[in-house]
């Protein structure tokens, strides 16, 4: 049982690959942003990769350990502190009852995640741990942690001392500028050769006003292809309006002139194109990143970003831990 | 119009849009969960889920158990089995729901708009009104109530239903709000675009709003049976009645929902049938309102 004492900012319960079978009902899946960096962390607990931890973002929270326990931090450097001393990142921990675990703002990264031995074990609603904040579903009550929350965690036969090899890691940047990937479509066919080129050349920056369901990009005008302005009129009065249409997950929705990345907890539907898509194995990059960094986005076909995902996939086994 | 072919596009690496056709329109409606239902009934291998919309269809995939172009073809395949849309055969529920029409909690939310946001915002009801050549608010609640209605897809929020109205008589438009509102009380109607909808719950929003349910269509604590299967009410392929109730009635099935003695009045699953709808509405003359 982990007792919160501080909550952070927005530290919610997650777990992989999150509430799946419920778009057409309007469900965004949720789940780890950096689910790369999350399954590791299962797996450094003797988790399955899928099992719910803690998404801590920008500001990580304050917990004591109620019982003795096994944990592994991953991704973002919080600078953790276990009774004052320094927690080493992508190596599993033992904790004992008591011990409290201290974490603060991000360095290096966004994202943060906290896998424990036996994994959290909150309701799972739809199928999922997964926190929804928006709609209050999922997690602690449908909410993120708060003082005084108990979060209940199973039982689990942990081991310390195992390792994420160098190699299996994200890289995670502190340059500030991103190389994204993107696939063509659904609606390319809307956007201009000059404005498809000028999208893949541009620094994109991410606004602040960014959050689980959407990362909004500052960066230059689109324009468009003759499509988009000569439609029937049910499309809209707008050049990227197009008739309500199903959202993928990482579609990159252009609101008018604003692009915005639907991410985890995202639409499952509107009525704006969606020109490009930022395929599941570069998830993990948006949510590492932090508003003000710069994305410059690389097209890769779609069997590219098949073969990434199948690729990281591989990383996330057994075999990259020592 | 309705396209000869789908139009087949990728988004990433999980994820399919299925076109077919560039209107609002309920046939382009029917064919994509006329789809949705042979994916299921043909047990297609690698497909996830699949989201209908109005003239589209989203397939989540698994690209270990199935490629893009596998999946393509499979599609093309089921498409061509389902033949023209007559043939295609929906399971569909029909929920009839007590209405509070031109009703005290819309207007609040609108009188709050315009003393906020835009002065110059004419009443939702007189307005979607005038655009659609009736006499009034009263000619308004009669021909929007008097079609059921086909709920085509959900999203926006977590169970929040579009809607068409079936009897073409019934059909009306308008436009959105711009700005939107900032708020919306929790069972309002609205429309926008050729679609009505319910907000599940209170939220910003851009419908013309002139109604109000006291039923809830989403329940995260599931305390009536309507919810078994999820917290939401509604899946695409129901339909939705709209029966005008005064203040009073709107108040009494409140409290019945707030002490859970309230019992969803539905019609469970049955077949939806595209040729018969088609050929009730041939014989109906388009120029009458109610």
């Amino acid at each position: 049982m982990l007792e919160v004492l501080k909550p952070g900012l927005e530290t919610s319960v997650q777990d992989y690959p999150g509430r799946i079978g419920y778009w057409n009902q309007g469900f965004p899946p949720s789940g780890p942003m950096d689910s790369w960096s999350f399954r590791l962390a299962n797996l450094l607990v003797g988790n399955a990769v899928g099992d719910a931890g803690l998404e801590c973002q920008y500001m990580g929270p304050t917990l004591k350990f109620q019982r003795a326990a096994v944990i592994a931090l991953t991704g973002a450097d919080m600078g953790a502190k276990l009774d004052g001393q320094p927690v080493p990142l992508w190596t599993s921990v033992a904790v004992q009852a008591g011990q409290v675990l201290e974490m603060g703002a991000a360095r290096a990264g966004t994202r943060c995640y906290l896998a424990i031995a036996g994994g959290i074990a909150t309701e799972a609603w739809l199928g999922s741990r997964s926190t929804f904040h928006q709609a209050g579903v999922g997690g602690m009550n449908g909410s993120a942690l708060k003082t005084g929350h108990v979060v209940p965690v199973a039982e689990g036969h942990g081991v310390a001392g195992r390792s994420v090899k160098e190699t299996a890691r994200p890289p995670i940047v502190t340059g500030k500028r991103w190389v994204v990937e993107v696939c063509a479509g659904p609606n390319d066919d809307w956007i201009d050769e000059a404005g498809q080129q000028r999208f893949l050349s541009a620094d994109w920056k991410l606004s602040s006003k960014s959050n689980r369901t959407g990362f909004r990009l500052e960066g230059p005008e689109w324009t468009f292809a003759p499509k988009a302005t000569n439609k029937p009129p049910e499309h809209g009065s707008l050049p990227s309006n197009i008739i309500d249409h199903g959202y993928p997950l990482g579609a990159i929705n252009l609101a008018g002139q604003t692009p915005i990345i639907l991410v985890n907890d995202g639409p499952s539907m509107g009525g704006f194109i969606n020109p490009y898509t930022v395929p599941s194995a570069a998830f993990w990059k948006l949510g590492q990143s932090k508003p003000g960094e710069i994305y410059n986005f690389k097209q890769i076909s779609v069997a590219e970003a098949q073969a990434m995902a199948r690729a990281m996939k591989a990383i996330c086994t057994e075999s990259s831990i020592v | 119009m309705i396209y000869d072919e789908p139009r087949y596009m990728p988004g990433g690496d999980r994820y399919m849009l299925i076109e077919f056709g560039n209107e609002m329109n309920l046939e382009l409606n029917f064919m994509a969960q006329g789809l949705a239902s042979a994916i299921v009934a043909n047990k297609i291998k690698g497909v996830v889920e699949t989201a209908p919309c109005f003239a589209s269809m989203l397939i989540h995939y698994e690209p270990e158990d199935i490629s893009y172009d596998d999946l393509k073809q499979e599609m093309a395949r089921l498409i061509a089995n389902l033949g023209p849309s007559d043939n295609i055969e929906l399971p569909s529920r029909l929920f009839y729901f007590p209405t509070a029409y031109l009703d005290p909690w819309t207007k609040a939310a609108i009188d709050d708009y315009t003393a906020k946001i835009n002065p110059e915002k004419e009443y939702d009801a007189a307005f979607v009104a005038r655009l659609n050549g009736l006499s009034g608010p009263e000619q308004l609640v009669r021909v929007h109530s008097g079609t059921e209605y086909w709920v085509a897809s959900l999203g926006f929020w977590p169970g929040l239903p579009f809607m068409m109205a079936l009897d073409p008589r019934c059909v009306i438009t308008a436009p959105k709000y711009n700005p939107p509102r900032t708020w919306t009380p929790q069972g309002t109607v609205g429309m926008g675009g050729a679609s009505t909808a319910i907000y599940p719950v209170a939220t910003p929003g851009g419908y013309q709003i002139f109604a109000r349910i006291p039923i809830p269509i989403w329940d995260p604590k599931r305390r009536f049976a309507a919810f078994e299967d999820s917290i939401c009410l509604f899946r695409p392929g129901d339909r939705v009645k709209f029966v005008p109730v005064s203040v009073a009635e709107f108040e009494d099935v409140e409290r019945r929902v707030a002490d859970g003695s309230y019992e969803y009045n539905v019609v469970g699953y049955q077949k939806f049938s595209v040729s018969q709808y088609k050929s009730w509405v041939a014989g109906l003359d388009r120029t009458k309102r109610f």
